[in-house]
C-alpha cells in the first residue's frame, strides 16, 4: 500500500501542473508548450534557493514569480507580436533551457540532507504520510484560490475570453491582457509543480521537464471525460476532477509497474489503461443507446 | 463502431500477455535493477552485472536470485515511481545504472544498499553531506575524471597538426553533469598540451548532423567524442560526417571504438557493470556491507580499431590491443 501512497503523492505534486494546463487549454483554448520549460524553471529555482539555505517564505514567491514571468512572456509574444500560440510557447520553452542551465549551474542538483517543504512540520511520524498531509493542505489551498478566482468577475471574463473572444472584446474587456494574465497564472501553477516535485524526488534536473506537458494534458483530458460524463457545470467539481485526473494518471503508472510489466511494454500498457479509463463512459453510452 | 466493443478485451489481452509471473518468495534475494533510459552501449552494464552475479552463484535460471528489471525510458516521473516501487517492496539491494538512477535511489532510501554503475563519484554527483561524506548506503563502481587525461593526451602523440597548432573538436551534453565536467577538464588539459579546443553543445541526438558539420567547418584535426548519452545515440551520424572530411575520432570508451573511433583509453561499460555485480554478489553472500565501499572502476582498456587506424595512417603504440 505504501507504494500506492507514494504514487498518490506524486500525483498530488502534479496536480498544480494539471490546473495550469486546465487554465491554458480548457479556458483559453491555447495549447501552451511553455509548460516544459516553466516546470523545470520551478524545480531549478527551488533547488538553487534550497542549497543556498533560503527560508520557505522566500522560495515559494520566487518560484511563482519565475513561472508567471515565463508565462507572461509567452502571452506577450502571442498577443502583441501576433505569433501563433504554439510557436510562442515553443520559443519560450527553448529559451528557458539556457536560462535553467544558467541558474542551476550544472545539469543535476541533488537536494540531499536539506530541509524541504515536507520536513517543515511533522504532523505524523511516517515521512510519507507527513508528506501527504502537507501536500494535501498545499493542493487544497491552491485549488480554493484558483476556484475563487474563476468565480470572480475577472475569472468570469477570463473564462468568457476562451469561449468567445469577439463577444467579450465587444463588451470592452482587454482580451490581450486577459490572455497574458491567464498564461502567467497557468505557468505559475506549472512552476509550483516543479517546486513540489523537485522536493519530492530530491533533485532538480535540467531534463525533468521533457514531455511533462503530456502528464498535464493527460490529467486534464481524464478530467474532461469525467466532466462530460457527469454533465458537470460547477467550477469547483471541475477543478477537483482535474486534481483527480493527475492522481489517476500516476496511479495507473504505479499499477502498471506493480503488476510487473515487461519494461519494453511499460508505456504502451500505461497508454492502454488510460485509454480504457477515458473510453469507459463512451462504451457504456454505446451500450445504453 | 463495432470494434470498440472489443477494445477492453484486446487491452486486457495485451495486459495479460505482457505480465511477468511474479513469484514473491522469501528465500530468494531480490535485486531491483533501475535503468534510466534505453541505450545499446549502456545496456552492456546490465549484462556485466548479471554475469557477475551468475559467476558467484546467483542466477535467475537456478532460482537463486530474482532480478526485477525496470527501465524509465528517459522519463523522470517514471524513474521516481520505479525507485519508490522497489523501496516499498523492500528489495535486498538496488542496482542503478547511470547517474540519474543513482541519484534518485540515494534520495529515496537511506537503508537499502545501492550498487551504482556508469556513475561518477559521490562528490561529482553532489550527494555528499556537509562534512563531505558519501551516503552510507552507496556502493558499486564509480568513475573520476582522471581517465580523460590519458585518453585525451594520446591524441597529440598520434597526430601531426595541419596548421601551427593541433585543433580538436568536441561535443558535449549540457544535460549531463559528467559531460560538462569532462569538457572543463579537457579545456584545462589542452592548455598544457598546446592544443586548441573547439567545443559545441549537443543536447539532443536530432541536432547531431548540424553540430558535427559546424565543427568540421572549423578546420579541426581530430574529433574527441566524449562518451555521453547523446554521443552514444548519434555516434553513427558523427562517424559518417567525420569520415567524409577525413577527420579521425578519438574517445574514452571501448564500445565507441568498436563502432568506428580510432582509439580509446577508458572504462569498458560491460566491465563496469561486472565490477558492481561482484560487489553486489559479496553483499548477497554475507548479507553485510562491511568492507564494501564505492570503488573506482578497475578495468580500463587501451583499445584501437585496426580499420580506422589504417584509413588514417595512424601508428598505434604497441600497448593498445585491437578491438574485438
Amino acid at each position: 500500500m505504501d507504494f500506492y501512497l507514494t504514487a498518490l503523492l506524486q500525483g498530488l505534486c502534479f496536480s498544480a501542473i494539471a490546473l495550469g494546463i486546465y487554465i491554458s487549454m480548457k479556458i483559453f483554448n491555447i495549447p501552451d508548450i511553455t509548460t516544459d520549460g516553466s516546470y523545470t524553471l520551478g524545480g531549478v529555482v527551488t533547488a538553487v534557493l534550497l542549497t543556498n539555505h533560503q527560508p520557505a517564505y522566500v522560495i515559494l514567491p520566487a518560484v511563482i514569480l519565475a513561472g508567471a514571468t515565463a508565462g507572461a512572456l509567452t502571452g506577450i509574444i502571442h498577443t502583441k507580436l501576433k505569433i501563433n500560440a504554439l510557436l510562442a510557447g515553443i520559443l519560450v520553452m527553448t529559451a528557458l533551457y539556457s536560462v535553467n542551465l544558467t541558474i542551476l549551474g550544472r545539469s543535476n542538483l541533488p537536494l540531499i540532507n536539506l530541509p524541504s517543504l515536507f520536513t517543515i512540520v511533522n504532523v505524523v511520524g511516517d515521512p510519507n504520510q507527513n508528506t501527504f498531509w502537507i501536500l494535501a493542505i498545499f493542493v487544497i489551498v491552491i485549488t480554493v484560490l484558483i476556484g475563487y478566482l474563476l468565480k470572480t468577475d475577472f475569472g468570469i471574463a477570463m473564462r468568457a475570453t476562451g469561449n468567445s473572444e469577439s463577444m467579450i472584446r465587444s463588451l470592452g474587456v482587454n482580451t490581450d491582457r486577459m490572455k497574458i494574465t491567464g498564461l502567467a497564472l497557468a505557468n505559475a501553477l506549472t512552476a509550483l509543480s516543479g517546486y513540489l516535485v523537485a522536493q519530492f524526488q530530491g533533485f532538480a534536473d535540467i531534463s525533468m521537464g521533457i514531455g511533462i506537458v503530456i502528464v498535464g494534458l493527460g490529467s486534464v483530458i481524464i478530467a474532461e471525460t469525467l466532466i462530460n460524463w457527469f454533465k458537470l457545470t460547477s467550477v469547483w467539481l471541475s477543478l477537483v476532477l482535474v486534481l483527480a485526473g493527475a492522481v489517476i494518471f500516476q496511479l495507473v503508472l504505479a499499477f502498471t509497474l506493480s503488476v510487473g510489466v515487461d519494461p519494453k511494454l511499460l508505456k504502451i500498457v500505461t497508454a492502454g489503461f488510460v485509454l480504457v479509463i477515458v473510453s469507459l463512459p463512451r462504451l457504456s453510452l454505446l451500450r445504453s443507446s | 463502431m463495432k470494434f470498440i466493443k472489443y477494445l477492453p478485451v484486446a487491452i486486457l489481452l495485451v495486459f495479460f500477455v505482457s505480465c511477468k509471473p511474479k513469484t514473491k518468495s522469501m528465500q530468494v534475494p531480490v535485486v531491483g535493477f533501475v535503468d534510466a533510459f534505453e541505450d545499446a552501449t549502456i545496456s552492456q552494464a546490465r549484462k556485466g552485472f548479471t554475469d557477475a552475479l551468475n559467476k558467484n552463484g546467483f542466477s535467475e535460471e537456478k532460482k537463486t536470485v530474482q532480478i526485477e528489471y525496470s527501465n524509465a525510458q528517459g522519463d523522470i516521473p517514471t524513474l521516481t515511481q520505479i525507485v519508490n516501487h522497489f523501496v516499498t517492496d523492500s528489495v535486498n539491494l538496488l542496482a542503478t545504472c547511470t547517474t540519474l538512477s543513482t541519484v534518485t535511489a540515494l534520495q529515496k532510501t537511506k537503508h537499502i544498499p545501492v550498487f551504482a554503475m556508469v556513475s561518477p563519484t559521490a562528490e561529482r554527483m553532489k550527494v555528499v553531506d556537509a562534512s563531505g561524506k558519501a551516503p552510507t548506503n552507496l556502493f558499486g563502481a564509480v568513475e573520476e575524471l582522471n581517465y580523460i587525461d590519458t585518453s585525451f593526451s594520446i591524441i597529440p602523440k598520434l597526430l601531426k597538426p595541419k596548421g601551427p597548432k593541433l585543433v580538436i573538436g568536441m561535443i558535449y551534453n549540457q544535460s549531463e553533469p559528467q559531460s560538462a565536467d569532462a569538457l572543463n577538464r579537457i579545456k584545462s588539459l589542452a592548455a598544457g598540451l598546446n592544443v586548441d579546443i573547439v567545443a559545441l553543445p549537443l543536447n539532443t541526438s536530432a541536432d547531431a548532423q548540424l553540430v558535427t558539420q559546424s565543427l568540421l567547418g572549423k578546420n579541426i584535426d581530430a574529433f574527441f567524442a566524449n562518451p555521453d548519452n547523446t554521443v552514444f545515440a548519434s555516434f553513427e551520424t558523427i562517424l559518417k560526417n567525420c569520415n567524409q572530411k577525413n577527420v579521425p575520432i578519438f574517445t574514452s570508451e571501448a564500445g565507441l571504438v568498436q563502432r568506428g573511433a580510432v582509439a580509446a583509453f577508458g572504462a569498458d561499460i560491460y566491465q563496469w557493470g561486472y565490477q558492481a555485480g561482484e560487489q553486489a554478489a559479496q553483499f548477497l553472500k554475507t548479507h553485510k556491507t562491511d568492507g564494501l565501499q564505492p570503488e573506482m572502476v578497475k578495468i580500463r582498456k587501451r583499445v584501437y580499431n585496426p580499420a580506422a587506424a589504417k584509413k588514417y595512417n595512424i601508428t598505434i603504440p604497441p600497448n593498445f590491443e585491437p578491438v574485438k
